[in-house]
């Protein structure tokens, strides 16, 4: 469950809180001097890329391919010019929070570098905070260009920005106090209370064709177990994307794929039905997915390998909550569930160190070699080590960069069984 | 503008950052053990004698003096019950809070009491985000119970939540990072933002009698101006609290006496009136104003004088932004005003200072004498200081007492003002 960090509380961890160990001149009481500290330049050639390679297919699907209303076309081209200056505000603002958070010690060391120079520097940690927060805004921003004051989705996506900033608030929290692990757990389920009031819909489920003869229905209502369903998926995708960590830039990496997979998903599903309310449902989710994508890309320019800074719980909990929440809002849960088929994968794989009944090291991490620079994958059950041991040592960059790929392929071919199965399915 | 803290950033109090500059057997880098702190016991003889001179005259006049309807009594009711569940959990675990925040050097020094014994005690500060967390848990359960899912008053719940919430975290990541005063002062702006979307009700004011014929209206619709005049609500209400304060317990004191003011304002216009959206929008804010009521009586029972907790710059956030909530949502907010007469006087009082026209030192506090125990006041321009020198030399917590005792006949005059001018005024 640990992210990659050393706990930043000076009684736990080996390096004294001095920050001056070696008898600088500065007196031995002062913090890093705010003037002394610079973060490294953001990788912004990297993520443009990666944005332009989001944008392009993005645009032609929605200008091109399919017919959409135009006025749905001029929301979300809103949307969209929104996100980007959301993206600006985060890479110009993380530099400056990250300075704040060091001065209040809130920083790890690189476990994955340890043995080099690199494993000696003070990483900023809990950036996430800065992604939350600029999110935050935009989503607000954005509601006030989107929706009229008697719009139907008021309350869902203030029921949304709710639950949002309760689950931020909590995740940060955690990072600031490190709180035990069983809270950290319940933590999602009480972030997650403004949707269960919020969710008006409908909460039956379709029996998949061929299991109707055992089943005796094809459509059967759940009811209160639909809410609880949905809270297990919020808990699920929160602590799903806090367990498959450890690498610099996968917890961002994971979140940008996945979320440009829903937003393609949302896109196809609008040029594909005739259904307003079908419609809108998905429209609602592309109006929180692009700033969440805009706003990680803009910490992965600091946070991709080799990390400047560290993204902190408040990050992964923020955005599995964003997840979890248009997943449910806009009523394709069960398609997120599949793009969440690498996390499913590696949380099945942990179940037995997560539950005790093989032993659980604080860090599940694979094992640095200072000198060829490689990692080894450990005997622990996660994902980022079975790959080690099936594909080789490498370096942790190209780990991460095939973990992200194995997302990326995991989402394609969810998108392909889902309209291979359409028919046989539904 | 400063509440009353030494800051804790090690870099800028005298004290060193270890705990143990007496050379203690403890190791130098060990930050306090969480065995070893322990709060001091709860005031919960004055403050439960207090929430009962708080429910009596409550029930009384929304069972026999009203005649209320028999649903909005059994919703009230319920919402005073969780209330004091929120009470109970407030409580109980500030003290476990007490104890992470204290490990994460979130802590402060009492500057009215240096030059004693208990100025050299660590108080652990920002326990405002316990009061925050549990009122945000009770209110989303009270939705739960007291609104059906296709109320009209969903949005306007879910953008207060919302907004308190975002306020809240905002509120947070300024206590532990300590951002500059300009910024603090815009954070309110951001959080009211939700609120300015769902605030779906008129924008327009009465023109009070006698100066119609100077106006030429007797109904002035100001439509976006009046959204400008509700930002402006909130970051008064937010900022005024924060700066009204620098006593134990003032802070958490002066939210209780204007939100029970708040509270009789409600159950009056309730009883008073037939119309049933002006009785929902009053219920409203009673659903807000209890839990607020509740959970702060319960930081109160830490932080009364002589207080084991600080509050934060969370809590001032957090009860402006409540109160500014209810004010707006609930379409009262001149009475709101009205009793928060003494902040107002406070900040017209502090302006010179404020803005620069007199020296403003770091904290505006009065003079403590070790000798006799008493306060003096200083010629700083704020109401805590002018009490001193009207009033003579007193201890803190009789200062305190006479300001809180001074905002409640403020708000009893502005009750009888009220009443009085009702048929004048409109």
């Amino acid at each position: 469950m640990a992210v990659r960090r050393r706990p930043s509380i000076p009684n736990q961890t080996a390096a004294p809180p001095n920050p001056d160990p070696g008898g600088d001149p500065q007196p031995p009481n002062t913090a890093p001097s705010l003037d002394q500290f610079s973060l490294a330049p953001p990788k912004l050639g990297l993520i443009l890329s990666v944005l332009a390679l989001f944008l392009i297919p993005f645009f032609y699907l929605l200008f091109v391919h399919y017919q959409v209303e135009s006025d749905l076309r001029y929301y979300i081209s809103i949307c969209v010019a929104l996100s980007l200056v959301g993206f600006v505000f985060t890479v110009g603002l993380i530099p400056v929070a990250a300075r704040y958070l060091l001065r209040r010690n809130m920083f790890g060391y690189d476990i994955n570098k340890r043995g080099t120079p690199q494993g000696e520097v003070k990483v900023p940690e809990t950036l996430g905070i800065v992604t939350a927060i600029v999110f935050l805004v935009v989503a607000i921003v954005l509601q006030l260009c989107t929706l009229t004051a008697d719009s139907d989705w008021l309350v869902e996506y203030n029921a949304a920005l709710a639950c949002i900033c309760f689950m931020t608030l909590l995740g940060f929290d955690d990072d600031v106090l490190d709180v035990p692990w069983r809270v950290k757990l319940a933590l999602p389920f009480f972030a997650s209370l403004p949707l269960m009031m919020a969710y008006a819909g409908h909460t039956s489920i379709i029996i998949p064709k061929p299991l109707v003869p055992y089943v005796g229905l094809s459509v059967l209502d759940l009811g209160v177990i639909y809410k609880v369903y949905m809270i297990l998926l919020v808990i699920f995708c929160t602590n799903s994307i806090n367990i498959h960590a450890g690498l610099n830039g996968l917890e961002v990496g994971q979140t940008v794929v996945i979320s440009f997979a829903v937003l393609i998903h949302n896109l196809m599903q609008i040029g594909a039905s005739t259904d307003i309310d079908y419609k809108q449902a998905h429209a609602f989710s592309i109006y929180i997915m692009w700033p969440l994508l805009t706003t990680s890309l803009g910490l992965l320019a600091f946070n991709w390998y080799p990390s400047s800074v560290f993204v902190g719980d408040t990050y992964t909990y923020f955005a599995g909550m964003s997840l979890a929440v248009v997943g449910i809002l806009g009523h394709f849960s069960e398609t997120l569930l599949l793009f969440f088929l690498p996390q499913i994968l590696n949380f099945l794989y942990s179940c037995p160190q997560l539950f005790g009944f093989v032993h659980c090291p604080r860090h599940r991490l694979p094992r640095f070699d200072t000198q060829t620079g490689l990692l080894t994958g450990t005997n622990d059950m996660n994902l980022v080590n079975l790959f080690l041991r099936l594909f080789g040592r490498c370096t942790e960059k190209s780990l991460c960069i095939r973990l992200l790929i194995f997302q990326a392929l995991s989402c394609l071919m969810c998108f392909g069984l889902r309209y291979i199965l359409a028919g046989w399915y539904k």
